[in-house]
């Protein structure tokens, strides 16, 4: 009995001492090494001293919500809510979507629980489905004009808020083709598919011997790879609508519809090199990000947000990293070949049917605030590291991966354009689009799976 | 502690290898518990690249990660909102749900019967099949969502069948009726009868009840999060919430708050086990 | 306890409990198979009555029936393995062996990691542990992920489920041969009887209301699998390890046909209710009273 007690004090001593330590942040054991990439987490700084928007002081102590549910800017976001408080006196509460929630089921959830957020950040899909039964109008408001090109309409009417554009394509590492190639790489010279095929050769004989990374996950194969054939119909969203009512009507054959083929032809490229091409289902999302920062691979399919994991690789905001578009063919004024896919990729909608007038209100100036006020407007860029879709917006995105694709947008090298497909678009035909990449369907096989779902839609 | 060995060789060469076997078994069942402790003390990058290096062989091992958690989870006020609605909702089944079993098993009548079985076929609903209902009623209709009373309420609610279901099996295997007969000649009332005779004979599966209810109850995270959504009291789990990005996961941080939240369920296991075994002397007295 | 105040009796032993079962799980549960009737889609103000329109969208979605009979083969490897394995690894640690406390707190363990962890862990295990195994060895059996090929991922799926689910399980049985009496076990041996007659005539009688439970809860767990599922596969390789729960949520949620998943929902618990329904009365058959 004696003993058991003394075990007990030392256990419960042992647990205390544990938590001392982690509560004084003692290190353990070895010091860590200055140039670790994780260290950082470094505070942007944010000039605040200049502040000319003007608050509608009689909204002053409102309270409302804003679900997000692009998890990476949460702490970001309500930095930005309390920086609006500050100056405005309305409370921002930030309410995030969860892990295995989507962001649809919670805010069906939180509408029927009779508490929905005064404003949510969706998907475009999303915002369709619930636009016409819950959202507050939001035509004709101030940051409707800088937003032009980027707004999504619906009968007419915009229900939404772009918040960011993302793009995304052949993400390369410079440094590591130079230095495997000897020579400096241009990346706007390579504008067909053979030449791209071509670097990939040398960069195999030069000892890379699987430059590409894939991505296995359905998200990134049903809607990023995919849905190319829907955006490069001609490079618009309407160009996108169009196409995907012809294929849903049975007016397009898709075995000769010339995107599909050529699609498939830039992803049997990218298949053959890839890394993981021994089991191309068996790849690891966060591994490729450490294989491209250290160089055992060049390219990797992916998009702008991809750069936290970069960056938590070893990737510096120094190093160059930049895009490639998705090689349709040899065609060199084909605009695919040398312009990347960006687009307006979040929407901020507000609830218009049991938030108050006031709450909608305060929403609404909340959003005008992002695009105006002057703290906004560098909190948007440099405190979420978003690319802005706001053509007032002066500031810079600093990661090298939306810097590439702001750059491109400003320079005319990128194309706007989403396909809206149905929201199991990307769960279905990734699930064919994974047989195909591991080599267990053919073409016709795909081909069939694209048009039987399009069949079954209504 | 009770050792029961009884001799033979044939019986120590079987036992022998039975405790192989085990050992095997055992460290299989530990390993994933391991590599979360191993992991949590690394970085993330670390993680990735190398995530079965041991310990030392590892730069920059700190406990960084801990610090990280249990700042971002606002760890004490979630561990205090954990604390409320775990242990009144473990108290309040655990208590209820004996009471019902002990009626039913007793009372052979109708609505017993009715009960139970339709007890047991509830525990067979998927919970993605009444999310919607629940929050409708409980938010749209009633209005009574965030608050800690009503989370308290309906994890009672959705645990009582299993924990009924638990008490009903061990009460009619376990309980004599010849005992409380005695105590009713004795001039006890019901609830006497029941508070100072049956509950006691209980203690096993109280133990292994209280274990497994708080453990659901403090790890349960699709309850909480629709139930409670206002930021002072969400519970352990729906505090690391921040550590989940939509491409990619801070691995370090989430396995460090896994073990900050666990420590204290495993204090509770610990503890219990005695009591488990102690059951087993009550028992012994029948 | 057969008594007059049978009233009283009720309102104080039954009714709290019986009154939040009833108010959390069966009026919930009622209200939504009513929605099942109706073309609500989770987020319109108007329910229209549609009949059986939703079960007949049911009987057209052909990888519901496929998901289900996944989930049939899936049940019956987990149940099994996981009853047998929970049964041995309990009686052995209730047998008063070196360190039996140390080795309850390690089979206790698989109960404290859950969600995303869980998923992440193991993947790792499939990923890489087996595959730097097949590397060194060149077993062809772990020269790829087994989360990549439909079969291995299938079997990955019931290891952990088996692993997770016996941890659970292993608690009940202890409880079970702590329940026994030392006198029934010790009277065993001195009669001379060992091993696997003991076993079958006089320990498995005695244990049959834990195994019960235990057959019942494997049962219902393994059929409403989602959160392994989730983190482990999420379906893939291709959707070809998707099991029913997963394809109710999935079809509620991201194909945003609310009452068709409702629907399917409903059918699956009338599935499950006859399956268990059926193995708790034939276990309860075999039970001894005190």
């Amino acid at each position: 009995m004696r003993r058991k007690f003394m075990k007990k004090v030392t256990a419960s001593g042992l647990v205390m001492v544990l938590m001392m330590t982690m509560l004084t942040g003692c290190r353990f054991g070895f010091a860590s090494d200055p140039d670790d990439p994780n260290e950082e987490e470094k505070e942007v700084p944010i000039d605040t001293s200049v502040d000319t928007f003007e608050y509608d002081t009689s909204l002053s102590g409102t309270n409302i919500t804003l679900l997000n549910s692009k998890a990476e800017i949460q702490v970001a976001l309500e930095a930005m809510g309390a920086e609006y408080e500050k100056k405005s006196g309305v409370h921002v509460e930030v309410m995030p979507v969860t892990d295995g929630d989507s962001p649809y089921t919670k805010v069906v959830s939180l509408y029927n629980s009779g508490t929905p957020p005064t404003a949510s950040i969706l998907d475009t899909t999303d915002v369709i489905a619930l636009a016409e039964e819950k959202a507050a109008d939001l035509t004709g408001e101030p940051w409707t004009e800088e937003a032009e090109g980027y707004l999504t309409e619906i009968d007419g009417k915009i229900y939404s808020f772009p918040l960011c554009i993302e793009g995304r394509g052949i993400i390369y590492n410079k440094a590591v083709i130079e230095e495997a190639l000897g020579e400096e790489f241009h990346p706007e010279s390579v504008t067909t598919q053979s030449a791209f095929t071509d670097i990939l050769d040398r960069l195999v004989e030069a000892g890379i011997e699987k430059p590409v990374s894939v991505a296995k996950e359905d998200w990134s194969l049903g809607a990023h790879h995919l849905q190319y054939i829907y955006e490069t119909y001609e490079g618009t969203s309407e160009g996108a609508q169009e196409i995907i009512e012809d294929i849903k009507a049975g007016k397009v054959d898709l075995d000769s519809y010339k995107r599909l083929s050529e699609f498939l032809d830039m992803f049997d490229i990218l298949k053959k090199y890839n890394v993981a091409k021994g089991d191309p289902l068996g790849a690891d999302y966060d591994e490729m990000a450490i294989d491209l920062a250290d160089g055992k691979t060049a390219f990797w399919f992916n998009g702008n947000w991809a750069w936290p994991n970069l960056s938590e690789a070893g990737a510096e905001e120094a190093d160059e990293y930049g895009f490639l578009p998705y090689f349709m063919n040899d065609d060199k004024s084909d605009f695919a070949n040398e312009q990347i896919q960006a687009s307006p990729s979040k929407q901020v909608m507000l609830d218009g049917q049991i938030a108050s007038d006031k709450e909608q209100a305060a929403a609404k100036e909340f959003l005008n605030w992002i695009v105006y006020s002057e703290i906004g407007q560098q909190m948007l860029v440099k405190t979420c590291n978003i690319i802005p879709p706001f053509k007032n917006n002066p500031y810079e995105p600093s990661d090298p991966l939306s810097a590439d694709i702001y750059k491109k947008v400003h320079e005319e090298k990128a194309f706007n354009a989403s396909a809206i497909v149905p929201n199991d678009h990307w769960a279905v035909l990734g699930a064919s689009m994974q047989k195909y990449l591991a080599g267990r369907s053919d073409r016709n096989e795909l081909t069939e799976d694209i048009q039987k779902y399009w069949d079954e839609q209504e | 502690m009770k050792q029961t060995t009884i001799g033979g060789t044939k019986r120590k060469v079987t036992n022998a290898l039975a405790m192989a076997g085990l050992i095997i078994i055992f460290i299989a069942y530990m390993f994933p518990f391991i590599m979360v402790v191993i992991n949590s003390l690394k970085q993330k990058r670390d993680i990735i690249k190398s995530p079965f290096s041991w310990l030392f062989t590892i730069k920059g091992l700190s406990f960084d990660n801990f610090v990280k958690a249990f700042t971002q989870m606002d760890f004490l006020n979630a561990f205090k909102n954990s604390l409320i609605v775990t242990v009144s909702a473990t108290v309040l089944v655990t208590l209820l749900a004996a009471m019902l079993a002990y009626y039913i098993v007793r009372h052979n009548n109708g609505i017993s019967k009715l009960t139970f079985a339709l007890m047991v076929a509830s525990m067979i609903i998927p919970f993605q099949a009444i999310m919607i209902p629940l929050v409708s009623i409980y938010g749209g209709t009633l209005n009574v969502l965030n608050h800690r009373v009503t989370l308290i309420f309906m994890h009672t609610g959705f645990s009582m069948a299993m924990s009924v279901f638990m008490f009903h099996g061990f009460i009619k295997g376990n309980v004599p009726m010849a005992l409380e007969e005695a105590a009713y000649i004795d001039g006890c009332t019901h609830s006497q009868t029941f508070f100072k005779i049956v509950l006691p004979l209980l203690k096993p599966i109280i133990s292994t009840m209280v274990i497994l209810n708080s453990l659901a109850f403090w790890n349960d995270f699709l309850l909480p999060s629709l139930v409670l959504t206002d930021k002072k009291l969400l519970t352990l789990p729906l505090s690391t919430y921040s550590f989940y990005g939509t491409y990619s996961a801070d691995y370090g941080t989430i396995m460090a708050g896994l073990l900050l939240c666990v420590v204290p369920i495993l204090i509770l296991y610990i503890a219990l086990q005695k009591q488990i075994i102690g059951g087993v002397v009550a028992g012994a007295v029948k | 306890m057969k008594s007059k105040n049978n009233g009283k009796d009720f309102c104080m032993f039954a009714l709290p409990g019986m009154f939040c079962f009833f108010a959390v799980v069966i009026v919930p549960f009622v209200y939504g198979v009513y929605l099942t009737l109706t073309d609500w889609n989770g987020v319109a103000k108007v329910k229209n009555f549609i009949g059986l329109k939703n079960f007949s969208g049911v009987m057209k979605d052909g990888q519901f029936w496929t998901s289900l009979l996944l989930t049939f083969k899936y049940v019956i490897f987990v149940v099994l393995i996981v009853n047998v394995l929970a049964f041995a690894i309990a009686y052995l640690l209730t047998r008063g062996i070196k360190g039996q406390n140390f080795f309850r707190a390690g089979f206790f363990t698989p109960n404290l990691i859950g969600g995303i962890v869980l998923g992440y862990i193991w993947q790792f295990v499939f990923s890489r542990v087996f595959v730097s195994i097949g590397e060194s060895t060149g077993w062809k059996l772990f020269e790829v992920s087994w989360l990549s090929d439909p079969t291995n991922a299938f079997i990955a799926l019931v290891v952990v489920s088996v692993w997770q689910l016996s941890g659970y399980m292993i608690l009940i049985y202890v409880a079970g041969f702590m329940g026994l009496s030392e006198d029934v076990m010790e009277a065993a041996s001195i009669d001379g009887a060992s091993g696997f007659v003991k076993l079958k005539s006089i320990i498995m009688p005695l244990m049959m209301s834990s195994i019960t439970i235990c057959l019942f809860l494997t049962l219902s767990r393994a059929f409403m699998v989602y959160d392994v599922n989730l983190s482990l596969t999420a379906g893939a390789p291709y959707g070809t390890t998707e099991m029913a729960a997963m394809h109710v949520y999935e079809k509620a949620f991201t194909s945003r046909q609310f009452g068709v998943g409702q629907a399917e929902a409903f059918i699956l618990f009338i599935i499950v209710a006859v399956i268990s329904g059926l193995q708790v009365y034939f276990t309860k058959k075999q039970e001894v009273e005190a």
